[in-house]
């Protein structure tokens, strides 16, 4: 389904500054909408807007035809799935059991999950292909993996919307690779939204469908990333001087150093 | 871990307040033979067995099982309320004692023996401990989200202040009852009867049931409350449900036994060291590891010496080396870092 992000607004108090401000873009079905924009420009609380963890002082988002504004933490998580960042959990779960938390928004309050619960985790964990590690301990897998695992999560979710902070922040090249090669052939296959925050721009032009530039709070370009990521738009958002490269039909952007 | 090794740890700590409250009937200052306890134990049921006005009849029926009982209903519900503490505000370092629970609860009882003797001892503790526990909770929460070390420390401060509390109610309280409160404060059961059984299990089982039914969100929830929030579980709601259930537990174990401190740290400790983190099977298991350890501590307890020594002291002087063991033996694995 489309998700569609219409003139969000957040503060955190009354009277304290605004940090998105008059947000819209869309992001249509079965495509990758990368955000960019240099740290502290509001990605994350974007990203938290819109799963509903914040709720945004101003502004409503779509999906589908449905406002998400007063859905319940139950509704909600069965739009939006949200893989974090790298963390810690404090007990040594099993992947599976990791995995199969996706399904909490399907288990009754005093309940247990049921047979189909185990079917989606178990329809989750090999369509990533992390079968071989569905009994080690969580805790105990590498960054890549463990990345690995919080997608097959979103994806027991079910939901037709995932959000991703900053997923390949802690790994090395070959598992952002990994990991992003993963992402963009299930959001193909099941027509899954993906929604996705880069601190690099290389991989919005290499993963991404399409792109939102957000500096300082507000949206300053959408579009295809091979068209709107430029020279002038990086100096104008990351202040780095910039080169883009063309090779074998894609673009890149490779960073001018000065030599001072 | 293989399958079958571990599915005889599930099965073996299952039984175990069984097998453990079996053993703990025969042993005692005055011996009685396992036949002699068969024919008392049944002999309701088959009349043929009568076995008569004998005096092991009184020791078994008035003393030893009740006691035993009640010792494996308080160690259940310190067992269980020790799993939920460290899941949901994700540290594997907090119980009950550790919290303030244990000490508001303390504080409560010693004010309606000491003063306010019309009121019933269950709804103080209860009410002491859920003041104690909303403390320790406000004072270690900053925007938002619960760090470890605060809460320990927070938890630290309020013992301290119901400690202190107590304290006072020790200086003004009138002698005779100053024995009965100070006895009771190191934690015992040597006062136990059927009457104590029922309340204990009734209060108990209350706290306990809730927390039973939902064991498996304690997974989502020890994930962190965003994640947990993303997943669609409704944390703030879940978490107050958690916390008064164990807190009822709790309350009521302390207002039949005293302070009993320790078991609700080891016990799941222990436990999700044999048989992994998964509420679904930690739970109920800490629950059964919980009462054994509990018999075996007060069977050690009253018979070790001629005097019934407080339990609580039994707790505290095998708790403490036998964590310390823990914490080198396999700490990382179960600790989670």
């Amino acid at each position: 389904m489309m998700v569609e992000v219409k003139s969000i607004y957040f503060r955190h108090n009354e009277g304290s500054r605004e940090i998105l401000k008059d947000i819209n873009f869309c992001a249509p079905q079965g495509s990758i909408t990368a955000v960019l924009g240099p740290n502290g420009s509001g990605k994350s609380t974007l990203f938290r807007c819109i799963v509903g963890l914040w709720r945004p002082s101003r502004g409503e988002v779509f999906v589908g035809r449905k406002n998400t504004r007063e859905l319940s933490f139950r509704e909600r998580a069965q739009l939006f799935a949200m893989v974090p960042q790298d963390h810690h959990p404090p007990f040594p779960y099993k992947v599976f059991d990791v995995v199969l938390m996706g399904r909490a928004s399907y288990v009754g309050m005093f309940s247990s999950p049921k047979k189909k619960d185990y079917e989606a985790t178990e329809e989750a964990i090999s369509l990533v292909g992390i079968n071989h590690i569905r009994n080690k301990p969580y805790t105990k897998i590498s960054g890549g993996e463990r990345q690995l695992v919080l997608i097959a999560r979103a994806l027991a979710q079910a939901s037709p919307v995932i959000i991703l902070d900053e997923p390949t922040s802690h790994l090395d090249f070959r598992n952002q690779l990994k990991v992003l090669t993963t992402i963009r052939s299930i959001s193909k296959e099941r027509q899954i939204t993906v929604l996705v925050t880069f601190h690099d721009p290389n991989l919005s032009m290499l993963f991404a469908d399409y792109a939102v530039i957000i500096n300082d709070g507000s949206v300053i370009a959408t579009g295809p990333p091979h068209q709107i990521v430029t020279e002038e738009l990086i100096k104008r958002v990351y202040g780095v001087e910039t080169k883009i490269l063309a090779w074998n039909g894609a673009k890149l952007v490779c960073p001018i150093l000065s030599a001072k | 871990m293989d399958d079958t090794v571990r599915s005889t740890k599930i099965i073996f700590i299952s039984i175990s307040p069984i097998l453990v409250g079996w053993l703990a009937i025969f042993i005692g200052v005055y011996g009685i033979t396992p036949t002699v306890v068969f024919k008392i134990l049944f002999s309701d049921v088959f009349s043929s067995f009568q076995p008569g006005d004998i005096p092991e009849r009184a020791i078994i029926m008035d003393i030893r099982l009740p006691r035993i009982i009640l010792a494996g209903i308080v160690g259940a519900s310190l067992g269980g309320s020790g799993v939920v503490l460290q899941a949901i505000f994700r540290n594997p370092l907090v119980d009950p004692f550790i919290l303030g629970i244990s000490a508001g609860a303390a504080f409560g009882c010693a004010i309606s023996v000491g003063f306010l003797a019309f009121l019933p001892v269950q709804p103080m503790a209860f009410l002491w401990a859920i003041v104690a526990v909303v403390l320790a909770y406000v004072t270690a929460r900053t925007q938002g989200e619960i760090s470890r070390l605060p809460l320990i420390l927070s938890g630290v401060i309020v013992s301290a202040f119901f400690t202190a509390l107590v304290s006072i109610v020790k200086f003004l309280v009138d002698p005779h009852k100053l024995q009965s409160i100070v006895y009771w404060l190191m934690g015992s059961f040597s006062l136990s009867d059927w009457r104590l059984v029922k309340l204990a299990f009734g209060g108990i089982f209350l706290g306990l049931m809730p927390p039973f039914l939902m064991r498996w969100r304690l997974n989502v929830i020890s994930m962190g409350e965003e994640e947990a929030k993303s997943l669609g579980v409704n944390v703030k709601r879940d978490r107050i449900i958690f916390i008064a259930c164990s807190t009822l537990a709790v309350a009521t174990a302390v207002s039949v036994c005293g302070i009993i401190g320790w078991v609700g740290l080891m016990v799941p400790h222990l436990v999700r060291m044999m048989v992994g983190p998964d509420h679904r099977i930690l739970f109920p298991l800490s629950l059964a590891g919980g009462a054994s350890f509990m018999i075996v501590a007060d069977t050690i307890s009253r018979t070790i010496t001629t005097f019934d020594i407080p339990v609580g002291i039994i707790t505290a002087l095998t708790g403490a080396p036998f964590f310390i063991y823990l914490m080198k033996r396999g700490g990382k694995e179960a600790w989670g870092v």
